[in-house]
């Protein structure tokens, strides 16, 4: 017998009957199946107990109240608004919400990195001890101190709401520089105004909840404006069916149809930037058909009739000023808006008994014109809106404990007579703020004493402020740039030091007042699960850099870490007596009246801490700006003496008066026909952070498509230059040129191209970079004389096929 | 002739033979080879003994959370009540304090019952559905002392215990309850 041919089929055809009979190719078949489900990238959620642990969330400072939900009580997977939180009622906005990503992306900086090469190369990044890091940053500005140097310090924060700005201001004051700046936002310049007209310095707030008709001059309050989860609490509540009151009416006016365009009960599109120039033809008919609130005006403001300055010279007052300047056929011609629809407004404005003005600022994030806000104040005044409990008042100031006074030693004094860097130019501001785009011209432009070490703490200026090319050169000229950020963003990729702050989860903090809300506010934000990198709290950094560099410092920043420091501010909120903590759902602090106190519902500081973090937050009473009032004249200033004040020689009277100016955009409007305006939108961070992929998800391919970017232009002024939907294009402005996509899109005004803000990052990871373009590159900054701040309105532009 | 035919029902035998041989050997290989190569045997990191903690009653540890979701298999704070220093000179006790208690780390536990991630399974409707545990569970009150191997699948990662979907199926026709896709796959 021989194992041939057929003795093979024999055995193998019972080999494939005895296997097809035996589980093995059916059970292989199920579990490669399994198997397949199981691959190393595929995600796996954590399994285990899920706790929900409630905090302040800190993406901005809108003050919302958050709840993370975490597995096993160290992985984060959710973020939802806490229901208890006044601001938002358990509501949450797209940041928020996709939250959790920040925590995990791999852009976040693991460890304290030191550049070892040349500044923007990532390769060169070696890893650094905290230890050794606070040595070498302790002995070179012991150094720089020693030597007369101290100013050579600078620092750029984006914490303005935090008492963390307090504690750099200590810190500067300490160590002996002014130059210390928060990143720009329009409340600069609002505060300003609030100084200029009532003497506080704090920007204005708006009971809008309470309002029945709101004249919004572009405030985009459904994509970003003030608190924007308060905003989006606010915008329901008008839309409510309430028995016996009529639904409040919002009028936008916008030279876009913006997302809050489309939801308001009218929409009046302007010529970009003209909106002052509407408010004040407003104020023309106001004024002369007696429209507005003569007992107020009378009574409590100056500068309404004619007025004698210092100098003993007669000056015109407002009433004259408008009544000669802005009737309405030529604020018509200037706004686009009809003269018949300006008197409609102003009657219905006036009519009303709970109607407001706001106004906002374009996208950018930059103070606007000083005249354009005082405008919008001034109108709001005509309305009788500063009475006690009107629609308008100040963001009350939270009394937290304030800080030690500083202790200067020699070289702090010595630093602290150098000028701050921005007030070195030829052109003096005669009422300078807080000015970082003036700061980075004189680092340009050739400072007059160099900067050899800036700090940038919760911020991204090579991303965020415009003009974006000129603040890289700027930053070439400063010696080492450290970065606190704690994720690899444009500006911490151009640093030389690296020393991860935790991220906002991670951190105790605070929110200090909310933007644009009538009621005191103060939250505490708690740390809801251990730090997942090698990361260190930038104030607990800074409070052991201060005992290391010497001198006085450590007796000016006395607390022995972050948290210690916070408490000893709340401990002064708790000993003021006022306020309560808002620890059930339901609380509404705009009911309450300008001195309305509610009663404290906490024992002592030690109480008020733990409730606080918590993450319930404090409230209390707006406050009445008449009552308040710290002007000299002890009235609402519509002619604002205190620019004569502050050494301004003042040729013209309406200087001193609420007037539209506009800075001209540079550029030949031959060249650059176009105006170029830039917006945000809610599903689009355009701050420190940026967009996390679940966000951008939510971006319809109509805005970015790929890579590309698609700018909006109205189909007329597209089809003049020969351009059709999805066309690529380049996009150049005296500033630079950026390529773009076409999107028609009627609602844009003609002649004008807008392009979103918050795209086109070149840092973080593969899922952040290179997404459309960054607006900031081509947007032209230009500088408000009289308070020296970089504003930002319109830029000029042309669009040419590519 | 007679031995032709002889020869051809001989070669018939000898096919069938071969055939059976075939057969047997390819059953043994599926039924009996396959299955010890397909699952790799791997021990817990420690052995617990259930038998060893009788005065405590299975809610202590199995219990359901006050929003609805199963405790399962308790975490380490749960051994900590009772373990923070040794009770007894046990070998697996040692190890519990010293590698896991002490050190703050959760005990790497092989769950012969871990369902994949694409099947939602809550305890709550069974324990409303009066199930008994050994429906599904193994008996742990006959356990000895050592914890039963845990067969892992080398191709899936699962344990060879892990109830498949066709048993879920079974038992929610049986008693009525809805077989839609959605009732596990969500």
């Amino acid at each position: 017998m021989k194992f041939g041919r057929r003795t093979f089929l024999q055995v193998t055809a019972g080999a494939i009957g005895g296997i097809l009979l035996s589980p093995l190719p059916w059970k292989l078949a199920d579990d490669s199946a399994i198997w397949s489900q199981n691959w190393s990238w595929r995600p796996s959620p954590e399994r285990g107990e899920v706790t929900k642990v409630p905090t302040t969330c800190l993406f901005c400072d809108g003050g919302c109240g958050l709840e993370v939900h975490l597995v096993r009580a160290n992985r984060a997977i959710y973020l939802q608004g806490n229901p208890l939180s006044p601001v938002n009622n358990g509501g949450i906005c797209p940041l928020a919400a996709a939250g959790c990503q920040f925590l995990y992306a791999p852009h976040r900086v693991s460890q304290p990195l030191k550049q070892t090469k040349t500044r923007g190369d990532l390769s060169g990044f070696a890893p650094i001890s905290w230890e050794e890091a606070i040595t070498e940053l302790s002995a070179s500005l012991s150094k720089m101190r020693t030597a007369g140097k101290a100013a050579g310090l600078a620092c750029i924060s984006g914490a303005t709401r935090s008492s963390m700005f307090d504690l750099w201001r200590q810190f500067f004051a300490a160590y002996g520089s002014p130059n210390l700046f928060s990143t720009p936002c329009h409340a600069d310049s609002l505060k300003l105004a609030g100084r200029l007209t009532l003497g506080y310095e704090s920007p204005p707030a708006f009971a809008l909840e309470r309002a029945a008709y709101v004249l919004s001059f572009g405030a985009d309050l459904l994509e970003g404006w003030g608190a924007p989860t308060r905003m989006q609490a606010v915008f329901g509540q008008w839309h409510q069916a309430k028995p016996g009151a009529t639904a409040t009416k919002l009028i936008q006016i916008d030279p876009r149809l913006s997302m809050t365009a489309t939801k308001a009960d009218e929409w009046i599109p302007i010529n970009p930037g003209s909106q002052p120039a509407l408010a004040l033809g407003i104020a023309h008919v106001m004024i002369k058909q007696n429209l507005y609130d003569a007992d107020f005006v009378n009574n409590h403001v100056f500068g309404f009739e004619d007025w004698t300055d210092g100098d003993g010279k007669v000056r015109q007052g407002f009433k004259k000023f408008v009544l000669e300047t802005y009737p309405p056929p030529k604020v018509a011609e200037l706004t686009g808006v009809d003269a018949v629809k300006i008197e409609e407004l102003a009657k219905t404005f006036a009519a009303q008994e709970n109607s407001v003005a706001i106004w906002g600022n374009g996208a950018a994030e930059t103070a606007n014109g000083i005249h354009a806000d005082l405008t919008f104040f001034a109108l709001n005044a005509l309305k009788g809106n500063f009475k006690a409990g009107g629609m308008v008042s100040l963001v009350p100031t939270v009394p937290l404990a304030p800080l030690p006074e500083v202790q200067l030693d020699q070289w702090a004094q010595k630093g602290a007579q150098q000028p701050r860097l921005d007030l070195t130019q030829a052109k003096k501001a005669p009422l300078p703020g807080n000015n970082v785009y003036a700061f980075i011209d004189v680092l340009k432009n050739g400072a007059p004493y160099s900067i050899d070490l800036l700090l940038v703490h919760e911020a991204n200026p090579l991303f965020t402020l415009a003009e974006t090319d000129l603040v890289k050169s700027a930053f070439s000229k400063i010696g080492r740039v450290v970065s606190f950020s704690s994720y690899m963003d444009e500006t911490a990729v151009q640093s030389d030091l690296i020393l991860p702050n935790h991220m906002a989860l991670e951190r105790r903090d605070d929110v200090v007042g909310l933007p644009g809300a009538p009621y005191a506010f103060y939250a505490v934000s708690s740390p809801v699960l251990p730090p997942r990198l090698d990361t260190k709290h930038t104030g607990d950094w800074l409070l052991q850099l201060a005992g290391k560099i010497g001198g006085s410092i450590k007796d000016s920043l006395p607390w022995k870490n972050y948290d210690a420091y916070l408490q000893s501010r709340v401990a002064g909120l708790a000993a003021a007596g006022i306020g309560a903590v808002a620890d059930k759902a339901g609380i509404e602090p705009w009911k309450l009246k300008p001195g309305q106190h509610p009663k404290a519902n906490f024992k002592d500081d030690k109480d008020l801490w733990k409730k606080l973090t918590t993450g319930l937050c404090w409230y209390d009473a707006p406050i009445d700006p008449m009552q308040d009032l710290a002007t000299k004249n002890e009235k609402y200033n519509l002619a604002c003496l205190d620019l004569q004040a502050s050494g301004l020689k003042v040729s013209e009277d309406r200087i001193y008066l609420p007037h539209h100016a506009a800075l001209p955009p540079s550029g030949d409007d031959k060249q650059f026909p176009l105006l170029l305006v830039s917006y945000r939108i809610l599903p689009l961070s355009d701050g420190f952070l940026p967009s996390p992929p679940f966000m951008t998800k939510t971006l319809p391919d109509t805005l970015l498509k790929g890579q590309h970017l698609f700018v909006r232009v109205h189909p007329e002024t597209a089809q003049s230059l020969g351009l059709k939907e999805g066309d690529q294009a380049a996009l150049k402005t005296p500033v630079g040129e950026v390529k773009v996509r076409i999107r028609i899109f009627p609602g844009a005004h003609r002649g004008t191209v807008f392009i979103v803000q918050g795209l086109g990052h070149t840092a973080y990871d593969e899922y952040i970079r290179g997404k459309g373009v960054n607006a900031n590159q081509i947007i032209e900054v230009q500088m408000d004389p009289i308070t020296g701040m970089g504003t930002v309105w319109a830029t000029r532009a042309q669009l040419v096929r590519a | 002739m007679k031995e032709e035919i002889k020869s051809s029902s001989g070669h018939a035998l000898l096919g069938a033979l071969f055939f059976f041989a075939g057969l047997i050997v390819a059953l043994i290989i599926g039924w009996i080879v396959f299955p010890k190569v397909l699952y790799s045997e791997k021990l817990q990191p420690l052995d617990f003994s259930h038998a060893a903690h009788q005065d405590s009653s299975c809610e202590d540890c199995h219990y359901f959370r006050p929003d609805g979701t199963y405790s399962g298999i308790p975490g380490i704070q749960n051994c900590k009540q009772c373990h923070e220093e040794p009770m007894t000179e046990s070998e697996q006790e040692r190890i519990l304090v010293e590698e896991y208690i002490q050190k703050d780390r959760e005990i790497p536990w092989l769950v012969y019952a871990w369902q994949p991630d694409n099947v939602y399974f809550s305890h709550a409707p069974h324990h409303v559905a009066k199930l008994e545990c050994v429906q599904c569970h193994r008996d742990v009150s006959t356990d000895k002392d050592k914890l039963p191997i845990f067969y892992e699948n080398r191709l899936t990662g699962y344990s060879k215990s892990t109830m498949k979907m066709v048993e879920c199926e079974k038992c929610h026709a049986e008693r009525g309850a809805s077989n839609a896709c959605q009732m596990c796959h969500k």
